[in-house]
């Protein structure tokens, strides 16, 4: 259970910005995860995560979120439910592989060239991960940890590897995985928010010609430039909603 | 192994029953088959498991020394709530009522546990329907629920109440929500619930306005604005997943967690729940005590066990294993003449009856009619308890007389708390919250395993 | 309560006590950025009957105006959180902006209105009183209701009126799917479209009295995007409220 917060620029004039603009919103749902938080940014460079037990506002002064700058981040606070508080245990989860250095050594048909790397940050629980980890442990593909978010994160990778596009692999994470939901997941060039059939947990997504930002309560939305003229509005249970870059 | 095939008619009579197959197991079969939906009862569990029968006390002897029976102080007074609550509830025992609805049970049987817990010091509780003004004026100390129905839950009520008690869950049926068939959702119940009279009422499991502990901390917020403040707020759940659930009240802001274990009673609820869910609270005791020892809130946040306490042997080993309190729910019933064969008729000119006074009006027949008998009789979910307790019969609920009735549950909560201390100071303890579970030891190896205490006459703790 | 008197101020600094101002102006003010909810909260409960309020600052924050128990107007400046005007009685509660979970949860009397957006479960087990939306409301608006009115004119989102026992929801836009699933006897209008309906929930003629109801609410409301003649009544079938064989699936 938790708070999450994810941003995604239209705008890459805002790119110095992000950091800054990502701090607001922990901020904003730092109440509701007390135990831990984490961010993931994605820039030019790659992906860069950052997980820590404790305060979420003291872990983003540490980290010096607010100097950040990237295209797109995940941002989580989480207060833990059934597993343990640890670093490890933070979202957001990382998994599948990342893109290639050199796209030209890329195994043709093996992976998408772009790699199957994604974050996924999540608030609620699932009820039903344990036999999907178990598939896809069966699959040969192993969680970390025994956090439930982590089994949704390497159930979009394993889904993106076997061709689906990110869409089509939330849709059928809908249909696979009960429980309570929301969630927002990057890729090195989306991003997603889909929840469940029942809409259990809170969701606001927020839109302008500049960015794209999902947060669990308004409030995580008041620092960001340009609210007054944004698209607010909350997402339908088990409708994706994605952006691509 | 008895040779069926070899043997006549008669044989079948001395036979053992089918084990996968036996009589209730045929019974269910024939029930289901004729009213094709689930059998639905009042009660917890029939079924055996692990409890606190299964532990002793090692009493003092010679490396420890007893306090005198009825000469040495042993102290009963409980506090719960008393981190951040203006108003914590105090109480003169560490055994208290549990949450039980009017429409569940008679607008009478709800003053009388009222009266018997004032009598003796202790809480009592609403449940699902609401505060009726007999119960809050009955009661010194009235918990209020708040559950996800709503049913009856109001600001003015909830500011009239010492404190304030969320439910997530049940023992009989964590994961359900509340039941009352129609046959008891009567004028009076009906009006205070806003559900037209005689619907079969069957309540959310989800809360309306929240899910999730995230959520919850914000609820638990909006109610201490709306008291001001000034009265504890509890969190109660069902024991399944105790030690998650209980980290997870605290964090959600809890100032005392109930922990109802599978024994726990119901009104009405589907028999799979009530037999196949949740665990014996004998393990989540331990589970419960051990979360918050965790969480180092040991008596900072106050646990309240309850599911199937019975005695004071019950209560000290509750205690012994970590919990602040216990609740009883269907032992106080019982003690209003829930399953006796007869009520009692208050003599002539009585305007309150005395325990020993008055006439016994045999109903065994009426228990014979509802296809049960005293001692056996679970049918609470039909409105026809013989004796008023469970009931929205006018005329069933005058056979329970309210002063009567708290007499005699403050009877048995006062016997309760003696047996306690009894023990407690056989124990060597100037307090019954002093009791720990080094003094317990366990008959079986389930029991040790649970309540993570050695089997007797060894150091064995299964697990550890 | 030191601090609390310090933040509570008139608009021209003379304090609380000035009457006689026009509209807004003898407001009493509570700063948000200065002071606590639960200060203010308790400076709300303490106004008499007639007063007036500003909540500068709000914010998004919690459980602001909760368990109003006077008639009082409260206007609160901006976002609210969850359960804004929650457990209240008597007071006229007005959020400029949005407002989370639960406006107006179990309400008894009064107004709670939102310029703006309402998240869901609004007017969740509202007993009495009215809460008006100007926007959209999503998942679960009027869940439980008891007895309260709900006027949401935008659209509303999935499950409305779920389980709701009494009461009256005027939707001035759209309904989403499962519209009344389970529904007691709170009556549903809807001006636009209905997405689906919910388990037992059945469109029923319109009569005179529906008509007039619907006046009145979008009157009390302030909508005149609604025409009460052309609404759809949605109310329950009543075949969930005893147990039936055939209808297990719906259990």
């Amino acid at each position: 259970m938790c708070g999450i917060a994810g941003l995604h620029l239209l705008d890459p004039a805002l790119r110095e910005r992000l950091g800054s603009m990502v701090t607001g919103m922990l901020r904003g749902v730092a109440e509701r995860g007390p135990d831990s938080a984490g961010v993931a940014i994605h820039d030019t460079g790659g992906l860069r995560v950052r997980k820590e037990v404790g305060d979420p506002l003291a872990f983003a002064d540490r980290i010096d979120l607010a100097g950040q700058a990237g295209s797109r981040a995940l941002a989580h606070t989480r207060m833990a439910t059934e597993s343990a508080v640890t670093a490890a245990h933070c979202h957001p989860f990382v998994a599948g592989t990342a893109p290639a250095a050199d796209a030209s050594l890329a195994r043709p048909g093996a992976l998408p060239l772009g790699g199957t790397q994604l974050c996924l940050v999540h608030n609620g629980s699932f009820a039903n991960h344990a036999t999907i980890r178990r598939r896809l442990a069966a699959a040969g593909v192993m969680t970390e940890t025994d956090n439930d978010s982590e089994v949704a994160a390497c159930y979009l990778a394993t889904r993106l590897g076997a061709g689906d596009d990110l869409a089509t692999a939330l849709r059928r994470l809908t249909a696979t995985f009960d429980g309570f939901f929301t969630l927002a997941v990057t890729t090195a060039d989306s991003f997603a928010v889909v929840r469940d059939p029942i809409g259990a947990k809170p969701a606001i997504i927020a839109e302008t010609d500049q960015w794209v930002a999902v947060v669990s309560e308004y409030r995580a939305l008041l620092g960001l430039p340009g609210l007054a003229d944004a698209r607010v509005y909350e997402p339908e249970p088990e409708e994706v909603y994605l952006w691509a870059s | 192994m008895p040779r069926y095939d070899a043997m006549g008619d008669d044989a079948f009579d001395a036979s053992p029953a089918h084990h996968t197959f036996g009589p209730p197991v045929i019974a269910g079969i024939r029930e289901r088959a004729e009213l094709g939906r689930y059998p639905i009862r009042g009660w917890g569990a029939r079924r055996a498991v692990p409890d606190f029968d299964d532990l002793l006390l090692l009493t003092a002897s010679a490396s420890r020394y007893p306090l005198e029976g009825y000469r040495e102080r042993c102290d009963t007074r409980t506090v719960l709530g008393g981190r951040r609550a203006g108003r914590p509830v105090v109480l003169d025992i560490p055994i208290t009522i549990a949450g039980m609805s009017f429409g569940s049970l008679s607008a009478n049987a709800k003053e009388a546990l009222g009266r018997a817990a004032s009598l003796v010091g202790t809480s009592t509780t609403t449940g699902d329907g609401g505060m009726t003004p007999e119960e809050r004026s009955a009661s010194r100390t009235l918990v209020y629920q708040c559950l996800p129905s709503r049913y009856g839950f109001n600001p003015v009520d909830l500011r009239a109440a010492d404190a304030v008690e969320i439910v997530l869950g049940q023992g009989a049926k964590p994961g359900g929500g509340g039941m009352l068939l129609g046959q008891k959702v009567g004028a009076r119940v009906a009006g205070m619930r806003t559900l037209p009279e005689g619907v079969d009422q069957r309540s959310a499991s989800r809360h309306p306005d929240w899910t999730g502990p995230d959520d919850l901390k914000i609820k638990i917020e909006e109610i201490r604005e709306a008291t001001d403040w000034q009265v504890p707020v509890y969190v109660k759940i069902g024991a399944t997943r105790v030690d998650h659930d209980v980290r997870l009240a605290v964090a959600a802001g809890a100032d005392v967690v109930v922990v109802d274990g599978m024994q726990g009673g119901t009104g009405a609820t589907q028999d799979a729940f009530i037999e196949h869910t949740g665990i014996p609270t004998l393990a989540a005791v331990r589970l419960a005590a051990d979360a918050l020892a965790d969480l180092d809130l040991t008596g900072d946040v106050g646990l309240i066990i309850s599911g199937g306490i019975r005695t004071g042997a019950d209560v000290a080993k509750a205690l012994a294993l970590g919990a602040d309190a216990v609740s009883l729910g269907v032992a106080p019933l019982i003690a209003l003449g829930c399953n006796a064969p007869t009520y009692r008729l208050p003599a002539a000119g009585e305007a309150h009856a005395d325990v020993g006074a008055g006439s016994e009006v045999d109903v065994r027949a009426e228990y014979t009619a509802l296809g049960t008998a005293p001692g056996h009789c679970t049918h609470c979910h039909t409105g026809r308890c013989p004796v008023g307790v469970t009931t929205q019969d006018d005329a069933l609920a005058a056979r329970l007389d309210p002063a009567l009735g708290a007499r005699r549950v403050a009877n048995y909560l006062r016997a309760l708390a003696m047996e306690t201390t009894m023990l407690a100071r056989a124990c060597g303890k100037s307090d019954v919250h002093r009791l720990e579970p080094e003094d317990l030891v366990a008959l079986t190896v389930e029991a040790a395993a649970m309540a993570r205490v050695p089997l007797a006459g060894t150091d064995w703790i299964p697990g550890r | 309560m030191g601090e609390l008197i310090m933040a509570v101020r008139g608009p021209d600094g003379t304090g609380p006590d000035g009457t006689g101002s026009p509209e807004g102006a003898d407001d009493i003010e509570f700063d948000l950025a200065v002071m606590s909810t639960r200060h203010v909260n308790a400076a709300l409960r303490a106004l008499p009957d007639g007063a007036r309020a500003r909540v500068v600052n709000p914010a998004g924050r919690h459980n602001l105006a909760v368990g109003l128990s006077r008639a009082i107007r409260v206007r609160i400046a901006g976002p609210a959180g969850y359960y804004v005007g929650g457990l209240s009685a008597a007071a006229d509660v007005d959020v400029d902006g949005p407002a989370g979970w639960g406006v107006g949860e179990n309400l008894m009397s009064g107004t709670v209105r939102v310029r703006g957006a309402a998240s869901q479960s609004a007017a969740a087990s509202a007993h009495g009183g009215l809460v008006v939306v100007e926007g959209d409301a999503s998942l679960r608006a009027g869940i439980s209701l008891k007895g309260g009115r709900l006027a949401v004119a935008g659209d509303v989102g999935r499950y409305c009126a779920f389980l709701a026992q009494a009461g009256t929801i005027l939707v001035g836009g759209d309904a989403g799917e499962a519209l009344g699933d389970s529904l007691y006897e709170a009556v549903i209008y809807v001006a636009g479209r209905v997405r689906s309906l919910g388990t037992d929930a059945r469109v029923e003629d319109l009569t005179e009295a529906d008509v007039a109801a619907v006046r009145a609410l979008a009157a009390d409301a302030g909508f005149d995007h609604v025409d009460p003649q052309n609404v759809t009544r949605v109310a329950s079938a009543r075949s969930l409220y005893h147990f039936d064989t055939a209808q297990h699936a719906a259990y």
